[in-house]
């Protein structure tokens, strides 16, 4: 006999906890506050206090604006609609406790949706944290694919999709004034309804809530298990079909899955990325399921609890990518953006281990506008490692990374807009790459291409400030030079020779090549020149820029490094032909080089290998050129 | 479900469709009133497109317009036998599409006055009323252009549509989405027509699927026209204007950046020939080949009897195609205007002649179209090299063939890109790429030639929504005048693209 929802939740056994009855609390209830405090204190703890810097980096590399062609553009293709709110609510992660509050805000709303719609038992509601468990993870997992994410809305679109699909899978029909047996062929064709109308607007989610449908529906009479499985088949076979029929945007074989993330790169596809996604829509076709499980049974749901709480835990763990060097790099990228030049040397000096390249690239920018190029940048650490893999074996680069903020400092902005627009064009514009070639327009005195950006961004909610900002220079009213941001490229822009080439990918080879063959006479800029020739070990461009350093600061003593590299390069390297005599060197640079000196012979002499005496020199002489060109022994860009 | 729950979920619904339909039909712009009590100025309004003194066709789409910073805008349209008003939402004037048409038809061959009001702080402000003159002559109805990012090398997001001139009406006609994606995109370009006219067209698919579409007669072939004697497979073309007969460049393109220069990026061609190809007998014939030459930009005379081009003169010092080399001398890449007298019986090609001098003038001339009475020819002139959208001193100019001399265009030109001209199918309108809104997008602009050789203002291609262009993060690149719309769907030049090309034989 068919019966409907309400019916069934009707049969259900009240919501009571037997084996607790007798001390007359009502423990369940209280149970699923604490599954919910446990939850959000979980997610706030992996999204806030470790994952912070992402959630500002994710909405940064986001988009939202309020003009109809964002709209238009959004909802072209199905789920549109779930990504124009996703990237509008993703711009709140520019504050990102506000953020994280939003999001987890949005996940409680589903669980108590769910939880009221299918009647589940208060001591088996944990089990609806398992999805939403899983749109956490899907975040925190993401690693260095946050450089190749092709979605701005990535972190709420799929929370805001699943709790749709939620929402969808009520059985609206239940409001009709119509006879039971009306309802009951209204019940089936509610599958493709919600299905067509709502494909559009939330795509692979409205199939996801018609499938519900469709299974609570059998569960309910399982007289209509076929016809409901027959309904649902063809709706999902046929939906997407036929309103994607004529569109332009996708693949002929996409529109059943489109919305639904696919981690690929060089033709390699990351399953594992997926898992939880494969977890979020497998749990929601079990909402009607649980929604049966009886109440009552402490034991049995107590230890399926303390089992899904622990694989909770250790899935968020094990996802968690927990990277120092990625994260130091989202924050430097920061720092280095807004100009906090001490932030960016604080969070170089903190590193224990090696860092990436575009960290010492990030690094050495603070220097260079501190003016200590020369004189402090072998005090940090310059051992360098690879970024962790994103992809099986695919390594993220300088390129994919900030090149195009490593570029504008150095003042190559036409570079820096390259990069900018490839960016664009792969992962689309973001508020960053907005910012990024507004800056670059302002230095190159593209008025009206400066204006353009800022028009979009004061279209947003967090980018207003920064557009008013900016707006003085784009209008003439400040002059460049007296910004800490443009300041520097801005006489690197000028100072910098004009050379018609490409980068090959390698950001930091280009930009040290280029300043080391660079003469200038600013004296900045020229620290710059001589810095590079340093890092490139090259002997002939070193020895240019030194003597042009000399003509430019006579009465002044060569940087600590400076020192450093020319003994070194004179005595180790036994570079013919140079007198030093006209150099005043500082005692302690003497001392400490006769010394390093009188050490590498000694470990020599001991038959030490050079990695071994390397790691010997390091205590007392880590802090110099003369560790660094030894232990460090190839230059190493990316 | 309870009663409660019913209300909540239809309010939740009925929430949401408002919602939805709130976005979709905000902002419409809409007839607006006069303000009763306004200050009179005695200048003209800065209105974004500009088209203050413009002369347009008949039957162009209407030419909505902004006006920045101001709360408010109401613009008073007088035709000779009618008067509108439009506005009165923030800062938009969007005309009403049948009145528009109606004004238009009564103004042919004189004058649209526009008074433009706008309101600041509560204040009304009237502006000297300007003009819109309509010319007697119509526009060819269709263009069609690229649609993507100022990229450089990246090809995730290209389309070539199609657009209704007389309307807003954009469809695609080919997207690369629908077979590529991400990282691995397909760049397609270089769309053409025979006489303008789609059932004789064809455009080029690189990297994924590559090969050439070409719609012969209406049929659709998808052609590998690559031959061992050709330097790479063909890249820019021009249908002859009666025979199945397609003239296309053959080159090596390379790219370089420059790290000051707000040019940006030089394009070169280390090597280019010219071949033609008879699609009837899937034959390629060389027309030009000379290694000291860079022959490029073919294009036929519209009695067929001609085929221009252009070419710059390079013999390398040291290995032949060193890209170094040439890289060291870009600047000296500068591309003279020639034409082939040829011979449709015997498919012969007469000796080049010179017909435009650029290199004496230190500049570069390319992309030349030739009127359809063919007496001008119409190119882009730049510095040096051929991808004069980028070269911000680049502009449209056009020859007299009778004189040999160069019409006065500055009134087409701005100190920002102009690039890739060409004349309509009846010779009154110039169509022309331009970067003079920003620098970095290139938008369709389009001219009015009168019958006394003189151009007119240039206007930017009318879009529904004002504001459309300044939003739009994409260029709309390498327009073509068009006389009706591409009939082979999307879907079928996708379908086709999955095939596997026909090969062309060696000769």
């Amino acid at each position: 006999m068919y019966t409907t929802m309400e019916e069934e939740y009707r049969s259900c056994p009240s919501p009571s906890f037997a084996a607790f009855e007798y001390m007359n609390i009502n423990v369940s209830k209280f149970l699923k506050y604490l599954y919910c405090a446990g939850f959000a204190l979980l997610a706030w703890f992996y999204l806030y206090v470790k994952n912070a810097d992402l959630m500002y980096f994710l909405q940064d590399r986001g988009r939202w604006n309020s003009t109809m062609l964002f709209w238009q553009d959004c909802i072209a293709v199905p789920g549109g609609l779930l990504a124009w709110l996703g990237s509008y609510l993703t711009q709140f992660f520019y504050y990102p406790a506000l953020g994280c509050a939003m999001l987890i805000g949005l996940w409680l709303l589903t669980f108590w949706l769910s939880k009221w719609l299918y009647r589940i038992a208060d001591e088996w509601s944990f089990l609806l944290f398992v999805p939403l468990a899983a749109l956490l993870c899907s975040i925190i997992q993401l690693g260095y694919w946050v450089y190749m994410l092709t979605n701005v809305d990535y972190v709420f679109y799929h929370s805001l999709g699943f709790f749709f699909s939620v929402l969808l899978s009520a059985p609206f029909y239940e409001c009709f004034p119509v006879g039971k047996k009306t309802k009951q062929w209204l019940s089936i064709a509610w599958i493709p309804l919600i299905a067509a109308l709502f494909y559009y607007p939330f795509g692979i989610y409205a199939l996801l809530a018609a499938s519900i449908i469709a299974i609570r529906q059998s569960l309910a009479s399982v007289r209509l298990l076929l016809v409901n499985l027959i309904v649902l088949f063809l709706s999902l076979l046929l939906v997407p079909f036929c309103e994607t029929t004529g569109s332009t945007l996708m693949r002929s074989d996409q529109p059943w899955f489109y919305g639904f993330p696919v981690f690929e790169i060089d033709g390699i596809r990351d399953f594992l990325l997926e898992i939880p996604f494969y977890v979020l829509f497998l749990f929601a076709l079990l909402f009607p399921l649980i929604g049966r499980l009886k109440s009552g049974r402490l034991l049995i749901n107590q230890g399926v609890m303390i089992v899904a709480a622990v694989s909770m835990y250790c899935f968020s763990y094990a996802c968690d990518v927990d990277d120092y060097n990625f994260h130091a790099e989202m924050r430097m990228q920061r720092g280095v953006e807004e100009c906090r030049w001490d932030d960016v040397l604080r969070e170089a000096a903190r590193v224990k281990g090696p860092v990436t390249r575009e960290m010492i690239m990030l690094r050495d920018i603070a220097l260079i506008n501190r003016g200590e190029f020369c004189s402090a940048r072998y005090t940090y650490n310059n051992q360098s490692i690879p970024p962790l893999p994103i992809n099986d074996s695919v390594l993220v680069r300088i390129k994919d990374q900030a090149s195009d903020l490593i570029y504008f400092n150095y003042g190559e902005s036409v570079f820096a807009i390259r990069r900018a627009m490839e960016r664009c064009m792969h992962y689309g514009y973001s508020y960053y790459t907005m910012r990024m070639l507004t800056q670059c327009a302002i230095l190159n005195g593209e008025k009206d291409n400066a204006l353009k950006y800022l028009r979009l961004l004061s279209k947003t909610f967090f980018q207003r400030k920064w557009v008013e900002e900016m707006r003085p220079y784009v209008d003439g009213v400040k002059p460049l030079q007296e910004s800490a941001c443009f300041r520097m490229p801005l006489k690197l822009y000028k100072e910098g020779t004009e050379l018609v080439g490409t980068d090959d990918n390698y950001v930091e080879l280009t930009i040290n090549k280029k300043w080391m063959y660079t003469l200038t006479t600013d004296p900045e800029a020229q620290q710059v020149a001589l810095g590079c020739a340093m890092i490139m070990r090259d002997q002939r461009c070193f020895w240019s820029q030194v003597q042009r350093y000399y003509e430019i600061n006579r009465d002044k003593p060569f940087p600590t490094h400076v020192q450093e590299a020319m003994l070194f390069d004179v005595y180790e390297r036994k570079m013919s032909g140079i007198n030093l005599s006209f150099v005043k060197f500082d005692e302690r640079v003497l001392a400490r080089y006769r010394s390093f000196s009188d050490r590498l012979r000694q470990y020599v002499g001991q038959g030490m290998s050079e990695e071994q005496i390397g790691r010997a020199l390091r205590p007392e002489f880590g802090d110099t050129y003369m560790w660094d060109f030894y232990a460090l022994r190839a230059v190493q860009t990316n | 479900m309870t009663i409660q729950a019913k209300h909540i979920f239809l309010a939740l619904v009925l929430l949401l469709l408002a919602g939805i339909l709130l976005f979709l039909f905000a902002g419409r712009g809409g007839h607006g009133s006069l303000p009763k009590n306004y200050t009179q100025s005695d200048g003209e309004p800065t209105i974004w497109p500009d088209y203050k003194g413009v002369t347009i066709p008949p039957n162009i789409a209407p030419l909505n317009f902004l006006v920045d910073s101001v709360d408010d805008v109401v613009a008073h349209i007088v035709s000779p036998c009618s008067e509108h008003t439009y506005g009165g939402r923030r800062n938009g004037v969007q005309i009403d599409e049948q009145e528009w048409k109606l004004m238009l038809s009564e103004a042919k061959g004189c004058s649209l006055a526009v008074t433009v009001y706008t309101k600041n702080e509560g204040e009304w402000l009237a502006y000297k009323p300007f003009s819109i003159y309509v010319a007697q002559e119509e526009i060819d109805p269709y263009i069609s252009y690229r649609v993507l990012p100022p990229t450089f090398v990246g090809f995730d997001e290209l389309s070539i549509r199609q657009r209704n001139v007389e309307n807003f009406e954009e469809t695609v006609i080919y997207n690369n989405r629908m077979i590529s994606e991400g990282l691995e995109g397909q760049c397609i370009n270089c769309h053409s027509y025979q006489n303008y006219k789609t059932d004789n067209m064809m455009f080029h698919m690189r990297l994924q699927h590559p090969g050439t579409m070409i719609v012969c007669d209406g049929e659709l072939v998808f052609v590998n026209l690559k031959t061992d004697e050709m330097i790479s497979a063909a890249a820019y073309n021009a249908w002859h204007p009666t025979l199945p007969i397609i003239a296309f460049s053959t080159d090596h393109t390379m790219q370089s950046f420059h790290t000051r220069d707000i040019s940006k990026v030089e394009v070169m061609e280390s090597a280019s020939d010219i071949v033609i190809y008879d699609v009837k007998k899937n034959r390629v014939q060389t027309v030009l080949r000379d290694s000291a030459e860079l022959e490029l930009f073919p294009s036929w005379s519209p009695d067929g009897k001609w085929l221009y081009y252009c070419s710059a003169h390079y013999e390398y010092k040291g290995e032949y195609e060193d890209t170094n080399e040439l890289l060291e001398n870009y600047k000296s890449l500068q591309y003279n205007l020639y034409r082939l007298s040829f011979d449709a019986e015997s498919m012969s090609f007469g000796e080049p002649e010179l017909i435009y001098d650029a290199v004496g003038k230190n500049r570069s001339a390319v992309q030349p179209r030739v009127s359809q009475d063919g007496r001008y020819v119409v190119f882009a002139e730049g510095p040096w090299g051929l991808f004069h959208v980028w070269h911000t001193s680049a502009e449209v100019q056009v020859l007299d063939m009778q004189t040999r001399q160069l019409l006065d265009t500055r009134v087409l030109n701005s100190p920002l890109p102009e690039s890739y001209p060409s004349f309509s199918s009846n010779d009154r309108w110039v169509l022309f790429e331009s970067r003079r809104d920003d620098g970095n997008y290139t938008r369709t602009y389009f001219a009015y030639f009168d019958g006394n050789g003189r151009l007119h203002k240039p206007f930017l291609v009318p879009q529904k929504n004002p504001e459309y262009f300044r939003h739009l993060l994409r260029s709309w690149s390498r327009p073509e005048f068009m006389k009706e719309p591409v009939r082979i769907t999307p879907q079928q030049f996708r379908d086709k693209a999955l095939t596997e090309p026909i090969r062309v034989p060696n000769n």
